[in-house]
C-alpha cells in the first residue's frame, strides 16, 4: 500500500455552538478516486473546505506526503497542490474559454498588452491533453454545463495538480456528459492525481470510485468498497434501512380534481428546440400523488408552471377543468383561486426570502388571511407559524432566524409548509427533494402522503426516477411536452425510462 | 430583516416553538447595525455637546433655538427619506424626489399666486400630482421591466423640465393676504413654530408623516408586501403577492412625500423655484442607508431612517457651529455613509448570505 498523498486526522470544527466535524480521519492516495458521501449537514462540505483552505480546523491535522501542513487560505492549499472545484463553477460566462483559463494570470506581451494568441494556443493544448475539443475562443456562456465543468477542471489543474476535490460535479450533467466526465477523471487518476469526489448520487459510486467514505453527523460512518450494495450505503448514510424511505400508497382515490383533455399551451419565452405541446390529457384525483416523468426538456417544469398560470403566452387551449368546472388558469391569481399551489424547483431563487425570518416566509402565501381589514394580526400570524411547525419538523425550532441559515432539507420544508398553509386542493411540486438529504426526504414523503390522505391532490415532477416510483400512485410520462404513457407506482424503472426516451421497453 | 423578526417574536404564541429550541446566539455586530443610526445619533449628540461653542457657559448646541433649527432643517429631506424607505425596501430607488419637490413648490406657488386657487385645493392638487408622477414612474418601470434607476433618472429630468416651464425659470414669490393673487396668511404657518415658539411646524409635519409611515410599514398587509417584494420578488409573485401593484404604490408614496415636502418648502421659504430640492434625492438615500435599510431590499426600518435623517442634520449643525466649511461637511457625510454600508456588509457576510 502506498503512503497517503493527503491525510486528515482527528479533525474537529465548530461553528458557534454547532459542531460540524467531531473528529474525522480521512485519507487519499495518489491515483485514487475516493468518493465522499454524506447527507446535507453530515460535514462533507466542511471537510472539503478544510482541505481546500477555506476553513482551518479547530483540532486535528492535515498532512501531505506525511508532512503536516496548515492552510490559512485557499491560495496556500493551491500552492500545496490541492485544487477544488466548487458546485458554482467560478467561470465568467461572458469571457471566452482561454480568458477564463488564464484569469488572473494572463499572458502578456511587452508593453502590457494581452497576448491572446499565446493564451489560446496554450488553452487549446491543455484542453487537448484531456482530449476535449473545445475552441478556446468560444464564450463560456455558449458551452453546455458538461463542457463548463471540464473547463473548470482544466483551470483548477493549472493552479494545482496533485489533489482534485470535486463537489457534486455531476449534479447538473446529462448521462452522456457524466460518462465523459468520468473518463476524464479516470485519465487524471491514472496520471497520479488523487481525486476526492463528493456526490449525492449513490448509483454513480461503483462506476467511478476506488474507495468510499460515508459521513454522518460530523463523523465517519464507514469506509467501504465501491461495490457495496446501495441499501448498505443508504443505511450508513441515514443510519436506518432504505425501505422505510417511502410511505405506503393510498388505498383509494377520491373524485377528479384536475382534468386536462387534449389541452395545450404556449410559452411566453420559448427556448431553442422547445416544441409547444399539443394534446395533453391527464387527471389528478383527490388523495392521489401523480408523478410527472420525462427526460430533460420533456416539459415537466413547463407543464407545472403553465398550470400555475406563469410563463404562458395567451391562454390554455382545450379542456382544463378543476372539480369538473372549466377554469382558465391564465394567471397566478386564477390558479390560486382554483385552489392550486405551486412549489418551485428553485427554492433559493424563487421560493424563499433568504434573509427573512422563517416565520415571515411561512406566512407569505396567507398574508391576506392573517391581515383582516389590511392590518397584520400578530395572533393569526403566530397561529399560522405554529401550525407549520406542528406539521413539518423544521429545525431549528425557531421562527425568528433567517431562513437562509437553514439546511437545504429544512428550507424545503419551509417552502412546502408555506404552500400547505394556504389549504390548497391541488399541490404542484417541481423537484420536491432536490438538494435535500435522505433523512429529510423521508420526512417530506411521509408528510406529502399524510396530506394526500386528507384529500389533497399532488402532481409532482421529478428527475429522480426512484422517487417517482416509490412515492407516486401513478406516473405520467411526458415526451415533447405531452403525455405518452402512464404507469402505476412501483413500476420498473427501465419501463418508465424507455417510455420517456420513446423506445419500447 | 431584523425589524420583521420582532413582529413574529413579539407575539407570545409564536415564540412557543422558539422556547423549546436551543438558545439562538445573537451577533453583537448585528445589534449594532440594527440600531446603528440611533447609536450614531447619540454619538453625534454627545460630540455636539463636547465640541459645541459656548457663550456665557451655555452650550450652544443644546440651545432650544439651535435644536429647533436642526429638526426644521431636516424636515423636508426627512419627509422624502420616509417615502424613499418604502422604495428601497422593495430593492428599488427613486432619483426623482428632489426634482418633484421643486416642481411641487413651483406649482404650489403658481396655483395660489397666478392661478388664484385656494389653499386647500392647491394642496390637494399638488399632492395628487406627486402621486400621479410616482404612479407613472412605477407603471413604466413594472410594465416595461425597466430598472427604477433609469426610469426615475428620466423622471428627475422630466420634473425639472416641467418646473422650468411652469415657473418660466423665475422665482415665484408668495405674498400673503386676502384676495386673488395672494396666498392665505395661514399658509405661512409652515415657516413658524408652535407651542411657545418651540416646535417648528415643518418638523410636526415630518413627525406625523413618519408616524403614519411606521404604522403602514409595520402593521399593515401592504407593509408586509413591501418587505416581501424586496426580499425575493419571484417568490413573492409565486406566493400570490400583487408585486406590480406594490411597486407602483411605493413610487406613488415617494411622489406623495416629495409633493408634501415641496409644499412645506414653499411655505417655509415663501417662494417656489425650479431649482428647489437640488440633490435632495442623495441626502434622502444617504439617510435611509445610514438608517440601516439595505439597498438590496427586504430589510429596513422607518425609525432608522428618522434617526439617520436627524443625525445627518445634527452633524451638519455642529460643523456649522464650529465654522467648519461645507466641504468638510461633505467629507464627514461621506465617511459616515461608507461606515454604515461597511457595517451592513459585515453582518451580511457573517450570516453567510451574500457579499
Amino acid at each position: 500500500m502506498s503512503a497517503a498523498l493527503l491525510s486528515v486526522t482527528g479533525a474537529v470544527k465548530h461553528f458557534g455552538g454547532v459542531q460540524a466535524l467531531r473528529g474525522v480521519d480521512f485519507d487519499l492516495k495518489a491515483g485514487e478516486i475516493h468518493a465522499l458521501l454524506g447527507e446535507n449537514g453530515a460535514g462533507k462540505s466542511t471537510l472539503m473546505n478544510l482541505l481546500s483552505g477555506v476553513y482551518t480546523p479547530d483540532e486535528g491535522e492535515i498532512r501531505i506526503d506525511g508532512e503536516p501542513v496548515t492552510f490559512s487560505n485557499p491560495r496556500e492549499a493551491q500552492a500545496a497542490g490541492i485544487a477544488t472545484i466548487f458546485q458554482e463553477l467560478d467561470l465568467v460566462p461572458s469571457l471566452d474559454v482561454a480568458a477564463n483559463l488564464f484569469l488572473g494570470r494572463e499572458l502578456m506581451r511587452a508593453g502590457g498588452m494581452l497576448d491572446v494568441p499565446a493564451m489560446r494556443r496554450e488553452a487549446k493544448r491543455r484542453l487537448e491533453a484531456i482530449e476535449l475539443a473545445i475552441d478556446p475562443a468560444r464564450l463560456v456562456a455558449d458551452l453546455s454545463i458538461g463542457q463548463r465543468q471540464v473547463v473548470a477542471i482544466v483551470k483548477a489543474l493549472s493552479y494545482a495538480s496533485r489533489v482534485l476535490i470535486m463537489d457534486e460535479p455531476t449534479a447538473a450533467l446529462t448521462v452522456g456528459e457524466v460518462e465523459r466526465l468520468f473518463d476524464i477523471m479516470r485519465k487524471l487518476a491514472a496520471s497520479g492525481v488523487g481525486i476526492v469526489y463528493i456526490s449525492h448520487r449513490l448509483e454513480e459510486v461503483p462506476d467511478i470510485a476506488d474507495r468510499v467514505t460515508v459521513m454522518r453527523d460530523g463523523r465517519i460512518a464507514g469506509i467501504t468498497e465501491p461495490h457495496t450494495p446501495q441499501a448498505e450505503l443508504v443505511r450508513l448514510l441515514v443510519g436506518r434501512p432504505l425501505d422505510e424511505l417511502y410511505p405506503e400508497r393510498a388505498k383509494k382515490a377520491g373524485k377528479t380534481l384536475l382534468s386536462l383533455k387534449d389541452a395545450s399551451f404556449r410559452l411566453a419565452r420559448e427556448s431553442a428546440g422547445w416544441q409547444p405541446p399539443s394534446g395533453i390529457s391527464l387527471e389528478v384525483k383527490e388523495g392521489e400523488i401523480v408523478g410527472l416523468a420525462g427526460i430533460m426538456g420533456a416539459g415537466r417544469t413547463e407543464l407545472l408552471s403553465a398550470l400555475y398560470g406563469t410563463g404562458l403566452a395567451g391562454r390554455w387551449q382545450g379542456e382544463v377543468a378543476v372539480d369538473g368546472r372549466p377554469v382558465k388558469l391564465d394567471s397566478i391569481s386564477a390558479a390560486r383561486k382554483a385552489g392550486i399551489a405551486f412549489v418551485t424547483d428553485d427554492r433559493r431563487g424563487s421560493g424563499l426570502m433568504l434573509r427573512m425570518a422563517v416565520g415571515l416566509n411561512l406566512v407569505m402565501s396567507v398574508i391576506r388571511r392573517i391581515s383582516p381589514a389590511g392590518l397584520m394580526s400578530p395572533r393569526r400570524q403566530a397561529e399560522a407559524v405554529r401550525q407549520s411547525f406542528g406539521q413539518f419538523d423544521i429545525r431549528p425550532k425557531n421562527p425568528d432566524i433567517a431562513v437562509g441559515a437553514l439546511s437545504g432539507g429544512n428550507q424545503q420544508k419551509v417552502v412546502l409548509a408555506k404552500e400547505i398553509l394556504g389549504n390548497p386542493r391541488l399541490l404542484l411540486l417541481d423537484e420536491p427533494t432536490r438538494g435535500v438529504d435522505v433523512g429529510a426526504k423521508g420526512e417530506i414523503y411521509a408528510r406529502l402522503r399524510a396530506l394526500a390522505a386528507q384529500g389533497l391532490g399532488i402532481l409532482v415532477a421529478s428527475s429522480e426516477m426512484p422517487e417517482l416510483i416509490g412515492l407516486c400512485d401513478r406516473i405520467v410520462v411526458l415526451r415533447q411536452g405531452r403525455n405518452v404513457a402512464e404507469f402505476n407506482g412501483g413500476v420498473d424503472e427501465h419501463t418508465v425510462l424507455a417510455a420517456a426516451n420513446g423506445r419500447e421497453a | 430583516m431584523s425589524d420583521q423578526k420582532i413582529s413574529v417574536a413579539a407575539s407570545p404564541a409564536a415564540s412557543s416553538p422558539a422556547a423549546t429550541a436551543a438558545k439562538h446566539r445573537v451577533d453583537p455586530l448585528a445589534i449594532i447595525v440594527r440600531f446603528q443610526s440611533l447609536i450614531g445619533l447619540v454619538l453625534v449628540a454627545i460630540g455636539g455637546v463636547i465640541f459645541s461653542p459656548r457663550r456665557h457657559g451655555e452650550i450652544l448646541f443644546l440651545n432650544p433655538d439651535n435644536i429647533a433649527n436642526i429638526v426644521r432643517a431636516v424636515s423636508e429631506t426627512g419627509i422624502i427619506a420616509i417615502g424613499m424607505t418604502f422604495v428601497i425596501i422593495t430593492a428599488g430607488i427613486d432619483l426623482s424626489v428632489g426634482a418633484v419637490l421643486g416642481l411641487s413648490a413651483v406649482v404650489t406657488a403658481t396655483m395660489m399666486i397666478s392661478g388664484g386657487f385656494g389653499l386647500i385645493s392647491t394642496i390637494i392638487a399638488v399632492l395628487a400630482m406627486g402621486i400621479v408622477f410616482g404612479v407613472v414612474q412605477g407603471t413604466i418601470s413594472t410594465r416595461f421591466r425597466l430598472e427604477p434607476f433609469i426610469v426615475t433618472l428620466a423622471g428627475l429630468q422630466a420634473a425639472r423640465g416641467l418646473a422650468l416651464i411652469v415657473s418660466g425659470n423665475q422665482y415665484i414669490n408668495i405674498s400673503y393676504g386676502d384676495g386673488p393673487g395672494l396666498a392665505p396668511p395661514v399658509f405661512a404657518v409652515l415657516g413658524e413654530r408652535l407651542f411657545d415658539n418651540t416646535v417648528p411646524v415643518a418638523t410636526i409635519v415630518f413627525i406625523i408623516f413618519a408616524a403614519l409611515a411606521t404604522l403602514v410599514l409595520n402593521t399593515t398587509r401592504f407593509g408586509r408586501y413591501v418587505y416581501a417584494v424586496g426580499g425575493n420578488e419571484r417568490a413573492a409573485r409565486i406566493s400570490g403577492v400583487p408585486v406590480s401593484m406594490v411597486k407602483i404604490s411605493v413610487y406613488a408614496i415617494t411622489g406623495f412625500a416629495s409633493a408634501l415636502a415641496g409644499i412645506v418648502h414653499a411655505g417655509q421659504f415663501n417662494f417656489g423655484s425650479a431649482n428647489d430640492g437640488l440633490g435632495y434625492e442623495l441626502t434622502a438615500i444617504a439617510a435611509v442607508v445610514i438608517g440601516g435599510t439595505s439597498l438590496f431590499g427586504g430589510a429596513g426600518s422607518m425609525v432608522g431612517t428618522v434617526a439617520g435623517t436627524i443625525m445627518l442634520g445634527a452633524l451638519a449643525n455642529i460643523l456649522q457651529l464650529n465654522n467648519i466649511t461645507p466641504a468638510t461637511q461633505l467629507l464627514a457625510t461621506a465617511a459616515i455613509i461608507v461606515l454604515a454600508a461597511v457595517l451592513q456588509s459585515l453582518v451580511r457576510r457573517r450570516e453567510g448570505l451574500g457579499r
